[in-house]
């Protein structure tokens, strides 16, 4: 199904949808005055850029450093080529512990896996512990932006969620009960873990270690009370040196949310005295993206989500309608990578207003590559014919001067002459379906120029 | 070694651009005063308390934290031992935990706290409450000084920015997610 039509769903409710955009853009304000207070940003922005770039022209030897270094430290290094690779490895290290109860702080990789319908299938409990991420495993739906996976809910929705499956009262609602109703709820579940999972924001190639960035604390509480850690890191996660990430660490939060920095931003280099760290480092088609020239910067993104928070597009249309782990103006130029037919309408969905581009934090150019992945799009025939056949038909249009000059009169008139029943028709023309054409003007600017020279 | 490690690497390999070299960061210099480190920490939920004397510490955090049964510290008699070996019923416990912190970052409110300093590595988010001692003069002005002055991040460490907090339920913003509830720093 196309964007395009699953989003349709998501306005039909018009008053969701104006209050989905406003939350978006009061964080996307948040972002900027944030941003604002710091007079070096722009410069972190490329100091960023160049970081990743160099990172990516040696992604083989700091791999290999990191996972030196990492074994140095006493960390179990894996390696998965893909999803299923990714899954097995972390059942089978859940299994070698007899554990059945696991834990997880928000990875988006391990969403983009299917790792806990996997470990569920097994026999697996596995329990999300960032609230948005609860709330939803409860709700049995997918995030819908990588730092705000419940923004398409509205406290109400919580509040049914909470009654039907932590016994809160029927009709609470407020925010900090409820939050507190999932705190005791979560730390039992903490409390009685042997294994944690958790993502990874940086991995450090100098160190072997992995850096965690959460608001909750979840991350540090779940893997710093179990037994075993394993953490799940693709392989665009890397910077070479500690040092560089005072550039990420400035940017990330307040380009997200607006924060200074999230209130913990935790180092794991060594695993404690008796316990186990494990490191999955995946890679599930990130390699054949290194491979794409056009789009290999979106291997850059360090998932703030500002570019969905800015986008006119998503805010309006939420992040299920993306149908992809990560939704967004950086989701539609990761998914065709993966999959280009299933995601063939995703980089349409973009007004190519560019404003995706100006807020992220390490510059990839997303528009840009929203424009690139059309052509590509229209070369594999992954178009819908109507388009392809009426852009066809307009170039040929707009590049005859007499076509364009009749039709421009032909135009002018019907559109004064027709109904508007026959103008607006749903089936003829899906472009007016939430707009008004325009008024047509007496002349078209050929006829007021030759005109104007004659007087 | 899997052969998936040996598949990853040569596709690196083989799709890498070309490389670019690795930027030299500045350090941007920037406000390392007490007043900005004060206000920003103010700003994201966390308290300040001035002390003349490290020593008052004790007095000052029984006036804080008046019903805390069960304190845990490594810079004053405490009630709970806890060390890293504690089994989790014990960390799980602990009303307040008063920890020292080593570097101030005033551009963000951070703390930076080693492992050396947390009694056990889940003491700080386990806690109910969170007080954090830092002498004045170990604050810097942002993120690339902080980490200028860390050799290297032991076995764990965390920069720890004011109380647990989360914004999940409809943006409205709730102190008191999984980790500490409050954050209180005692600054000397």
């Amino acid at each position: 199904m196309s964007h395009s039509l699953r989003a349709a769903t998501f306005v039909a409710d018009a008053d969701r949808t104006t209050w989905h955009d406003e939350t978006l853009w009061f964080v996307r304000q948040k972002r900027d005055k944030a941003v604002y207070a710091v007079p070096e940003f722009q410069e972190l922005r490329e100091l960023a850029s160049q970081i990743k770039e160099h990172t990516l022209g040696r992604l083989d030897e700091y791999l290999k450093q990191f996972e030196a270094e990492a074994r140095r430290n006493g960390v179990h290094v894996h390696w998965a080529a893909d999803a299923a690779e990714h899954n097995d490895i972390i059942l089978d290290i859940i299994r070698r512990h007899n554990d059945t109860r696991v834990v997880k702080s928000k990875s988006m990789l391990t969403e983009e896996c299917h790792l806990n319908p996997h470990l569920l299938g097994h026999g697996i409990e596995v329990i999300d512990t960032d609230l948005g991420e609860r709330i939803i495993q409860l709700r049995e739906e997918a995030p819908s932006h990588l730092v705000l996976p419940a923004i398409h809910l509205k406290k109400e929705d919580v509040g049914a969620t909470f009654h039907q499956h932590l016994g809160t009262e029927k009709g609470n609602h407020d925010p900090q009960q409820l939050t507190e109703a999932a705190r005791q709820h979560l730390r039992a579940k903490f409390l009685a873990a042997e294994v944690a999972i958790s993502g990874v924001n940086f991995a450090v190639a100098e160190t072997g270690g992995v850096v965690i960035c959460t608001n909750e604390g979840n991350a540090d509480l779940g893997v710093n009370l179990a037994r075993v850690h394993i953490a799940s890191m693709g392989i665009e996660k890397l910077i070479p040196r500690l040092s560089d990430l005072g550039v990420f660490t400035r940017l990330l939060a307040r380009s997200a949310t607006g924060q200074p920095v999230t209130t913990y931003t935790s180092h794991y280099t060594k695993p404690a005295d008796g316990r186990e760290l494990h490191v999955v480092i995946v890679d599930n088609g990130r390699t054949q993206q290194l491979g794409r020239p056009d789009f290999r910067a979106s291997l850059k993104c360090i998932r703030c989500g500002a570019c969905m928070n800015t986008c006119p597009v998503y805010r309006r249309s939420g992040g299920h309608s993306y149908d992809f782990t990560v939704p967004g103006p950086i989701g539609a130029i990761l998914s065709p990578n993966i999959d280009l037919k299933k995601h063939s309408s995703l980089p349409f969905a973009s007004t190519l207003c560019g404003s995706c581009t100006d807020v992220c934090p390490v510059k990839i150019d997303i528009h840009t590559q929203l424009y690139k992945w059309r052509q590509v799009l229209a070369e594999a025939g992954e178009i819908p014919i109507a388009k392809k056949w009426s852009l066809r038909f307009m170039g040929r249009f707009l590049a005859s001067p007499k076509a364009f000059g009749l039709g421009g009169k032909l135009a002018r008139t019907g559109l004064r002459l027709l109904p508007h029943q026959l103008t607006h028709a749903q089936a003829l023309n899906p472009w007016a379906v939430a707009r008004e054409l325009p008024e047509p003007p007496k002349q078209s600017f050929r006829e007021w120029y030759a005109r104007a020279v004659k007087q | 070694m899997s052969s998936s490690r040996e598949k990853i690497l040569a596709a690196a390999r083989a799709n890498k651009p070309a490389e670019t070299p690795l930027p030299t960061v500045p350090d941007f210099g920037g406000d390392a005063s007490v007043e900005r480190f004060m206000a920003v920490l103010s700003s994201i939920g966390g308290r300040v308390v001035w002390v003349a004397d490290p020593a008052q510490l004790g007095p000052v955090v029984q006036q804080l934290f008046p019903d805390a049964r069960r304190t845990a510290s490594n810079l004053f008699p405490a009630t709970v031992g806890v060390h890293a070996q504690t089994p989790t019923s014990g960390l799980a416990e602990v009303d307040l935990a008063v920890l020292p912190g080593e570097i101030g970052v005033a551009e963000n409110g951070a703390v930076w706290l080693p492992e050396a300093n947390m009694l056990h590595r889940a003491l700080p988010t386990v806690t109910q409450h969170l007080v954090l001692v830092l002498d004045h003069r170990h604050i810097v002005a942002t993120m690339h000084q902080a980490y200028a002055r860390l050799p290297n991040t032991g076995g764990y460490g965390a920069f720890v920015a004011g109380p647990s907090k989360t914004a999940d339920i409809e943006q409205s913003l709730v102190i008191g997610a999984h980790g500490a509830r409050s954050l209180v720093l005692v600054l000397y």
